[in-house]
């Protein structure tokens, strides 16, 4: 034992140079591991404090209707019964606001009224250490949040119009209980008097109001009262559940999201972790002499693997504990990203927890020993008598290295397994990354075939540089797998990026509508009309479309039979409210694909259904779907299915479309999708102009949501770059190995080449030339990879049409080849360098 | 004392078996000095090889103190060289990454052996190497490379000490010097001494001589 520790310390000693860049790799891919289960864990810790004041109460009960009569009395039971020791009440709706100065502008907000009580928990804070109270919303009063102030032009004491009252603004909100963090939103929030509310005119028919109950009853009443909650409206459109369900929601998002992101970081460590295997192998190879000279003074095999299974559990740990160092690193600079601010990310404490920390070395270390030990089984065959004679080793196939990769694979699923918490999710990571990786070598492998005829030319750095892509242990698949899959990240992503901004500017261009009117009143659409032909108002083509929501309550059909809206509730999604609308009229981006389409209407209740939900939920031409529309109940029959273009949504993007003829006088409300100005100021005029005249009408303005997608792609693109960027950093890492690795090979040749007549320059053409070729070859690879990639994602994920960017895919391959070649021939300057009989002399 | 029954070793080459030593019978007593001499190609350094255990013979047995060491596999072998005996070869195969004194002290640590540093030292010492102990091979000659592979290969004070050519890869001085400090060792310790050389002036200092040629013995044993 003695002798191997003392061993693995020497060689350790003579060898951590020429291993550094390896365990830098497996340091990368710790430090993501690391810095993503620590951030996730510290939000987490913060969100899972206040779960409760998150959502403001202990229970919420929620309809996007009025409360009715019975609905009212059974809640009001309900909570006498278990004991309620609270409750307050709050109306969401989305609406138009703008200033009482006449300035043509105005916003789309998210506003909430609220009574005295709220909120039950956590507390509403207000900017410059404005203290909440009631008080600050009684005759009409208003908080907002900063944006608005920002987009309205207004401050603290100004006077806002929403729908037909006007408010003061009494203060600014920070911070919401109540109000998810990051989520997506249709505008700032407002804050009112729930006793208010009616005059704003917002209470009109087909608003889109939510109504909340916020009650507080003890801790053991919450899950009863919720599930008694469920069994009395189980057939109603009334929602309950708990803080806790909220959480455990939240909390598996975020388990969901930690084991998932670090997934990302154990797909870096396992390139780490291949870096090492060759590495190894490299290493043994070059260490056969005095594998065999120890093996010659009496070291048995078992003891000089003990040497080098150490040292690469030292070297691992190192590297581990380098990536933890770097995570911290990282991590302190969160806050510097996030900036000051109120919201909850910035109360978070950000530091490395120690579970992150001892997950993060477990796995580096695991990586770095179960890369290393088929490598290093090879020590077994070295025989002490290549020291009189070299003998090349008899070809025999080796069953301990066969056991050792199977054992070692189901380990790798295993540490896969245990970081992504699911064996399942486990095996399509490893089966994915072996697919990818065998697809990525080979399409080396055909490269490197493909280019061979060049090793014929007469250009002599060519032919040699060629020559060397196959030479005895040369790194090009390691270097090729390693850097092609950077390269493919990358490309691939920007790809999708270039893809999804084309498809989006495509439905922005022309003269596609980019504005979208709601709650048009039936008594307002004559002035609507008039106001958008009038040519002052600079609006173009529209169309006045009928809404009513709706709710499936049963389906009777060949292949589905739903009796009750609790059947349907079972179904997922098919229970959530939809838009439908009737005409007698195909919309340009939708075409019959089974039945018929009707002409005119009729007495008997017909509809057409989506091809997509057709599908999903077994509905067919012929079935009965019972629909509840703001309480009438209608039943329908199947008579055609439509598909639709969605890319081309905005006039036709209705599940179920109604014959005319029975709904015409069921109440109903307008949308309107209608070409907008094209100035900006234009724009803003017409939307203060309109809601002027028509307060509870809203406008969404798509232009604006269009660069809010591009604000947010633009950073989920940097997010998964910063990913592919770590990806490629290792691999230049590897590249940057492997050339070291290999140099004793390149050293002593260059010293060949120079004695036969080769000048400095020829032997840094050829440098030059070989690592240009490995690099336009891992930049191709990355590159048909990411074509696969793209295609995949467009036709499965995203359904749009597959575009190719050529531009994206030669600037990668060239960037690549640049960055390789570089890279290359600076790490390998001492080769021509190396006066040749030294170097000679010393084989 | 060494035993060779019958040994013989045929390798493949390209697709044809080539015997390099024909079947071979000696004894070695303990203490002896014994030269093996012979051209290139005449099977020396393989016969030294399979006394050694560094190989295996294709035929034969080889017998060390009543040990068949055929019938050893590759650990137990390994044991045995740890124990029983010292090489030096002809281009010294030092560890590269290892000093002098590190180079030394191995086969003293795998053996499990005690005072080891004080061991080296003296073993350094009677290399005249003191002052080199720290040095790396590449940072000695041919000659000092050559003499700490000797105090290597005396480091668990074996009772067998195999060389082969060990002064063909030095200057005349330095051969010599090496050549002295071989014989030094067989008569103060009463080391088994096997000696591979070209040298006709060497082999002439051994007890008796070994002449191989096309793997056959044509003289002593």
């Amino acid at each position: 034992m003695i002798f191997v520790l003392r061993m693995a310390l020497r060689e350790t000693r003579a060898a951590w140079r020429r291993l550094l860049f390896f365990f830098v790799c497996i340091a990368v891919g710790v430090a993501s591991i690391v810095a993503l289960r620590s951030v996730i864990q510290s939000v987490r810790a913060v969100f899972g404090s206040e779960a409760r004041s998150l959502v403001a109460a202990d229970v919420l009960i929620a309809t996007n209707r009025d409360w009715s009569r019975e609905t009212r009395d059974t809640i009001d039971r309900r909570l006498a019964l278990y004991g309620a020791l609270a409750q307050t009440e709050t109306a969401e709706t989305v609406t138009m606001v703008r200033p009482d100065d006449r300035r043509p502008v105005a916003r789309m907000v998210e506003l909430r009224a609220v009574q005295p009580a709220f909120p039950l928990y956590g507390e509403l804070t207000l900017d410059g250490g404005q203290k909440y109270s009631h008080a600050l919303l009684e005759n009409h009063g208003v908080l907002v949040r900063p944006e608005l102030l920002t987009a309205l032009d207004v401050k603290v004491g100004d006077k806002i119009l929403i729908g037909t009252s006007t408010f003061t603004i009494r203060g600014v909100i920070a911070n919401e209980p109540g109000r998810r963090v990051g989520g997506f939103t249709l505008g700032p929030r407002v804050l009112v008097d729930f006793a208010d509310l009616p005059s704003t005119g917002l209470l009109g028919l087909g608003s889109r109001l939510r109504r909340v109950l916020l009650v507080r009853v003890p801790d053991d009443r919450i899950d009863p009262l919720v599930d008694a909650l469920h069994n009395d409206f189980k057939d109603e459109f009334v929602s309950a559940r708990s803080y806790r369900g909220s959480d455990d929601e939240i909390g598996r998002d975020f388990d969901r999201a930690e084991n998932y992101l670090s997934l990302v970081g154990l797909v870096i460590v396992i390139l780490g972790g291949i870096a090492v295997s060759s590495v190894t192998r490299v290493f043994v190879l070059q260490k056969m002499r005095s594998i065999a000279v120890l093996k010659c003074v009496g070291a048995r095999s078992a003891q000089i693997i003990g040497v080098y299974v150490l040292q690469v559990v030292a070297l691992g740990l190192a590297g581990s504990l380098l990536g933890v160092a770097l995570a911290r690193g990282a991590i302190a600079l969160i806050p510097y990203a996030i900036g000051p601010g109120t919201s909850l990310l910035a109360d978070v404490h950000y530091g490395v927890t120690w579970s992150a920390a001892g997950q993060g070395i477990a796995v580096g270390v695991l990586v770095s020993l179960l890369f290393s030990v088929v490598p290093l089984l090879h020590v077994r065959l070295v025989k002490p008598s290549m020291l009189l004679r070299d003998e090349a080793a008899p070809r025999r196939i080796d069953w301990a290295r066969i056991v050792a990769m199977v054992v070692v694979s189901a380990a790798l699923v295993a540490v896969t397994a245990w970081q992504a918490a699911s064996l399942k999710a486990a095996l399509v990571v490893c089966a994915g990354f072996c697919g990818v990786a065998v697809a990525l070598l080979g399409a080396g492998q055909l490269l490197v075939r493909a280019v061979a005829p060049l090793a014929r030319t007469k250009f002599f750095p060519l032919r040699h540089a060629v020559l060397h892509l196959s030479r005895p242990g040369n790194q090009t698949r390691v270097i090729l797998l390693a850097v092609g899959l950077g390269a493919f990240f990358i490309i691939g992503v920007r790809s999708l990026q270039a893809s999804l901004l084309d498809e989006f500017s495509l439905q922005s261009s022309s003269d596609a509508p980019d504005m979208f009117l709601l709650d048009v009143q039936r008594q307002q659409t004559d002035g609507v009309r008039r106001f958008l032909e009038d040519p002052a108002h600079g609006a173009g083509a529209y169309q006045l479309i009928p809404v009513m929501r709706a709710r499936i309550t049963g389906v009777n059909g060949r292949e589905t039979t739903m009796e009750s809206y609790e059947d349907v509730r079972a179904r997922g999604s098919l229970a959530r409210e939809y838009e439908v609308t009737y005409r007698d009229h195909l919309e340009p981006n939708e075409k019959i694909v089974e039945g018929a389409f009707w002409h005119g209407p009729s007495p008997e209740p017909e509809i057409s259904v989506e091809k997509d939900l057709h599908e999903r939920f077994k509905i067919n031409v012929g079935d009965t779907v019972r629909f509840d529309i703001l309480g009438r109940v209608v039943s329908a029959r199947v008579t055609s299915i439509r598909e639709i273009d969605w890319r081309d949504s905005r006039s036709g993007g209705f599940v179920f479309v109604f014959r005319p003829g029975v709904l015409d006088n069921a109440p109903q409300t307008f949308i309107s999708p209608l070409r907008g100005p094209d100035r900006i100021e234009a724009r803003a005029r017409f939307q203060h102009d309109l809601v002027e005249q028509f307060p509870n009408v809203s406008v969404i303005d798509f232009r604006e949501i269009l660069e809010n997608v591009r604000d947010v792609m633009s950073k989920v693109t940097l997010a998964i770059t910063v990913v592919g960027g770590l990806v490629l950093a290792s691999g230049i890492l590897i590249l940057i190995g492997a050339v070291a690795m290999t140099k004793f090979q390149r050293v002593y040749e260059a010293a060949v080449f120079k004695t036969l007549g080769a000048g400095t320059r020829a032997i840094a053409a050829m440098l030059l030339c070989e690592y240009t070729v490995l690099g336009v070859l891992a930049g191709t690879v990355g590159s048909i990879g990411a074509v696969a990639l793209t295609w995949a994602v467009s036709r499965y994920a995203l359904d749009m049409p597959w575009r190719f960017f050529p531009g994206e895919h030669l600037g990668g391959i060239v960037a690549t080849a640049v960055l390789v070649a570089l890279i290359g021939v600076l790490s390998s300057l001492d080769v021509l360098r190396n006066k040749p009989l030294l170097t000679l002399r010393a084989e | 004392m060494i035993e060779l029954r019958g040994v013989s070793k045929t390798v493949v080459s390209g697709s044809e078996p080539l015997t390099i030593l024909h079947p071979l019978t000696a004894t070695i007593p303990e203490g002896r000095f014994v030269a093996i001499v012979g051209p290139s190609g005449s099977g020396k350094s393989t016969l030294l090889g399979l006394i050694a255990g560094l190989d295996s013979p294709t035929s034969g047995a080889v017998v060390i103190d009543g040990v068949d060491i055929t019938a050893l596999d590759e650990d137990g072998l390994a044991r045995l060289r740890g124990e029983k005996i010292g090489f030096v070869f002809q281009f010294f195969h030092l560890i590269p990454s290892l000093t002098a004194y590190e180079n030394v002290a191995v086969p003293m640590e795998i053996a499990g052996a005690h005072d080891v540093a004080a061991r080296a030292r003296a073993l350094l010492e009677e290399v005249g190497l003191t002052g080199r102990a720290h040095h790396y091979p590449s940072q000695l000659s041919g000659g000092e490379q050559q003499r700490v592979a000797l105090a290597r290969a005396l480091a668990n004070n074996p009772p067998i000490v195999l060389a082969d050519e060990p002064t063909g890869n030095l200057d005349t001085a330095n051969g010599r010097l090496i050549m002295e400090m071989l014989r030094r060792v067989h008569a103060a310790r009463g080391t088994t001494l096997v000696l591979v050389t070209h040298d006709a002036e060497l082999a002439a200092m051994a007890d008796a001589t070994i002449v191989l040629r096309d793997g056959r013995v044509v003289e002593g044993v």
